[in-house]
């Protein structure tokens, strides 16, 4: 391989992670609060969808983003309203998310355009390529040339690094994912915590779906999503629940993907749906090492209630 | 003296059920005011309610003569109310720094300053004699010092008024004069204190005057120096407390089971072993004393099999054993009553009638094939036959067993550990949070059990519980055996100074 395949791939990872990245810090920001989401595959169809169509019928992919990203709070509000205020469980509403979001999506993309064999286009989001920085060699492409989402998702990874460690807000949040009650009588409001930790979790994953068909491809179908929301799920894990790991995860998840594509044109001898399962191994084995000494906020997944006896 | 607050009327409901009903109770400025009551008189719920984590149902509080409505802790936190709660409210992946930090309003900006609120934080700590290293994270400190935070966090955030709930549960003697000191430092500078407690020896010690609670009802308010502790203790129980004594014996038959140096997570202070040798004979009670978390959990799971030791030997009815589970344990007659009944003694969701028979599910009067078939009808017979005997009471055997209160839960998990015929009996704080009638009919059972040749281990950070009821003493800290006493005019100050080390 010489320099210019490699620099490919490389920045075909970097356009790969991005998603995940949106998708992974919206679960960071879920479980730093104690509700672990599962629902983000439905979130992100959601999202894409929503995204699709704005930008289908305004021709704007900002446009699109921002409105995938508000369709991802709307899902997202069901989830919250019934493992917050009704206290129900995390896992069963994430997976009724799951269930119930695609196939709304898929309704309503039916509705639109009804049953046909072509399928609807938009335009895709171009690129902004940042002067003077881009001409660095190598890295110049790899990291200044790509589509302001790009830019946008690493802004806010640094964003998220200093909100958890450096404010007085981002320990507030982070406690009430460890000790709800505590918390509570520190005289932290825990359920608007929870709330919000809900929309941001909805607005980033939807911005992560509605990536996909605005910047990545520029149509909408079913199944685009292809269980990216819980390969955020897991790089959220190997991350360790810290801004910077989910970004060294997301990267490295990014990279199979590229290189499973890749893989994919570089050779006729193995079916190409060989190289389509590297991500989903890597994911499985990234989770069998790391994922036994669970660490994470303590009281994740557990609901809560003041009243508690 | 100007009175601070002033609760009436109190009542609050959960369910049917009343924790408070119609309770009256003030704090005068720079007083130490005593709620005493047994476990579930309403003492945590009536203070829960003054911070705002529950809402009463009925009654009104005032501060300062104003009406207030404390609708959540944030606004009994700028009312100037602080509670440090009987199980802290600290958050253990932080440091005291950040935990004392926590929800702080009171400055603005966006990032932690981190020198300002630290010399804050330091020139409190030194004014009341709270000595703690801020930067160490909570999971690395002790108990004691682990108030002293709690403590420290309340006055951080101008707390007038300090609710200590059950502050001296998990304290050393040595531990306890600390806070004493605290208190009255803190009432020299004017502020109130609510104490909770049931212990008569640090009540009268400590406070100015004492309201009794049972039952969800105030009883009497007094003060401290115009009572006595019987007098406290009937008004407390509501009867004559007639003192009960247990005849001691002295064993000389064959261990039943035997450590021998054995290590568990030995580095760890609080939840590890470090050398155990000890036996327990047939027919006699061994006590372990100790303040809670200094190994006696990780003891009780090594002698049922729940844990296995790092090293050294544990013999059972004379066999070395190896590799085990508690399965092997149980089939070698032991029983258990474990230190929390909710989580590890009952399946909370599970009937009364489940319960009773968790343990039996191979026996063959209750099942054919193995196990595959349940006989209901015996099932029901047998179960009914331990309600009478043990006296349980439950609206009927269908009941979900978390519903029933602690002492009918602990008499469930009584008929089960006991119906067995135990060989060993290890009892792990068997009357922890029940009441005075409940308890002795444990401590009955027990020596019952004795009696009939059974070994028994207790374990209980209760030490007048391990006085009453043991043949031989046993006291631990941090992990190590400090020494063995009999139980028989037991050396009482001798025991209390080894408990904390000496």
């Amino acid at each position: 391989m010489d320099w210019n395949t490699i620099a490919e791939v490389l920045t075909s990872a970097v356009r790969m992670a991005t998603p995940l990245l949106f998708v992974a810090l919206a679960e960071l920001y879920s479980e730093r609060a104690g509700l672990v989401n599962i629902g983000l595959d439905g979130i992100m169809a959601f999202g894409s969808l929503v995204g699709f169509l704005v930008c289908f019928w305004t021709g704007s992919p900002f446009l699109g983003v921002i409105c995938g990203a508000l369709g991802g709070v709307l899902v997202n509000m069901v989830y919250a309203f019934c493992t917050v205020t009704l206290a129900g469980q995390q896992i069963v509403y994430g997976m009724a998310l799951n269930i119930f979001a695609p196939a709304l999506a898929s309704f309503i993309y039916r509705v639109v355009f009804g049953v046909s064999s072509t399928l609807a286009q938009a335009t895709l989001m171009k690129t902004v390529s940042i002067p003077v920085l881009k001409d660095i060699p190598f890295l110049g492409k790899l990291l200044f040339d790509q589509t302001p989402m790009v830019y946008a998702v690493y802004l806010l990874v640094v964003v998220t690094m200093i909100y958890f460690n450096r404010t007085k807000s981002g320990l507030n949040y982070k406690a009430v994912g460890e000790y709800p009650k505590a918390a509570e009588t520190m005289g932290i409001n825990v359920i608007r915590t929870k709330y919000i930790a809900s929309i941001i979790c909805g607005f980033l994953a939807g911005m992560g779906g509605a990536y996909l068909t605005t910047c990545y491809v520029n149509t909408y179908s079913d199944g685009i999503v292809a269980g990216r929301g819980f390969i955020a799920l897991a790089a959220v894990i190997f991350g360790r629940w810290s801004g910077s790991g989910v970004l060294m995860a997301c990267l490295l998840f990014g990279l199979f993907d590229a290189m499973q594509l890749r893989l994919q044109v570089g050779t006729d001898l193995l079916p190409y749906q060989l190289f389509q399962m590297i991500p989903y191994v890597m994911t499985l084995i990234a989770l069998t090492i790391f994922g036994s000494k669970i660490a994470g906020p303590k009281s994740k997944g557990k609901p809560y209630y003041r009243e508690e006896r | 003296m100007s009175e601070i607050l002033r609760m009436e009327h109190i009542s609050k409901q959960f369910g049917d059920f009343y924790a408070n009903k119609d309770i009256n109770f003030d704090v005068q400025q720079g007083e130490v005011h005593t709620l005493l009551g047994e476990n579930g008189a309403g003492k945590s719920t009536l203070m829960n309610v003054l911070i705002g984590l529950y809402q009463p149902t009925e009654g009104s509080i005032y501060l300062r003569g104003k009406k207030v409505e404390i609708d959540s802790p944030a606004e009994a936190v700028r009312l100037g109310i602080g509670m440090v709660h009987q199980h802290f409210m600290l958050v253990e992946a932080m440091t005291v720094f950040q935990n004392i930090i926590l929800g702080d309003r009171r400055y603005k900006g966006i990032f932690i300053d981190h020198a300002a609120r630290r010399k804050e934080i330091l020139e409190l700590s030194w004014r009341y004699g709270l000595n703690i290293d801020l930067e160490a994270k909570i999971t690395d400190i002790s108990v004691g010092a682990q108030q002293r935070v709690e403590i420290l966090k309340a006055l951080y955030r101008g707390a007038e008024l300090l609710i200590l709930d059950e502050p001296t549960a998990a304290l050393t003697d040595i531990e306890v004069e600390g806070l004493y000191s605290v208190i009255d430092k803190l009432k020299s500078e004017g502020k109130s204190i609510v104490f909770i407690s049931h212990k008569m020896r640090e009540v009268l010690h400590v406070s100015d005057r004492v309201t009794i609670l049972r039952a969800g009802k105030t009883i009497k308010t007094l003060l401290a120096s115009e009572t006595d502790g019987k007098e406290l203790a009937n008004l407390m129980i509501g009867r004559d407390l007639v003192e009960c004594e247990y005849e001691k014996k002295e064993s000389e038959q064959e261990p039943v089971i035997e450590l021998r140096n054995v290590d568990y997570n030995k580095t760890s202070k609080h939840n590890g072993l470090n050398g155990v040798s000890l036996m327990v004979r047939k027919g006699e009670i061994l006590g372990i004393a100790g303040v809670d978390g200094n190994g006696q959990s990780q003891l009780s799971q090594i002698v049922t099999g729940v844990t296995m030791a790092e090293a050294g030997e544990v013999v059972l009815k004379g066999c070395k054993v190896n590799h085990v589970t508690a399965a092997d344990f149980i089939e070698k007659n032991v029983s258990h009553i474990p230190e929390d009944r909710n989580r590890m003694g009952l399946v909370g969701n599970m009937t009364v009638e489940e319960n009773l028979l968790l343990k039996s599910t191979q026996d063959c009067a209750f099942c054919d094939l193995n196990g595959w078939h349940l006989k209901k009808k015996a099932m029901r017979t047998y179960s009914e036959s331990m309600r009478v005997k043990y006296d349980i009471r439950c609206q009927g055997m269908d009941q979900e067993i978390r519903s029933l209160s602690g002492g009918n839960q602990q008499k469930v998990i009584l008929a089960r550990e006991l119906e067995a015929k135990p060989d060993l009996l290890v009892a792990v704080h068997p009357t922890r949070g029940l009441d005075i009638g409940a308890t002795r009919y444990v401590r009955d059972n027990m020596i019952a059990a004795r009696d009939a040749g059974c070994a028994v281990l207790l374990i209980s950070a209760d030490f007048d519980e391990v006085l009453q009821l043991s043949d031989r003493i046993i006291v631990m800290f941090e992990g190590k055996v400090m020494g063995e006493y009999s139980g028989k005019n037991p050396p009482i100050s001798t025991i209390s100074l080894a408990m904390a080390g000496k």
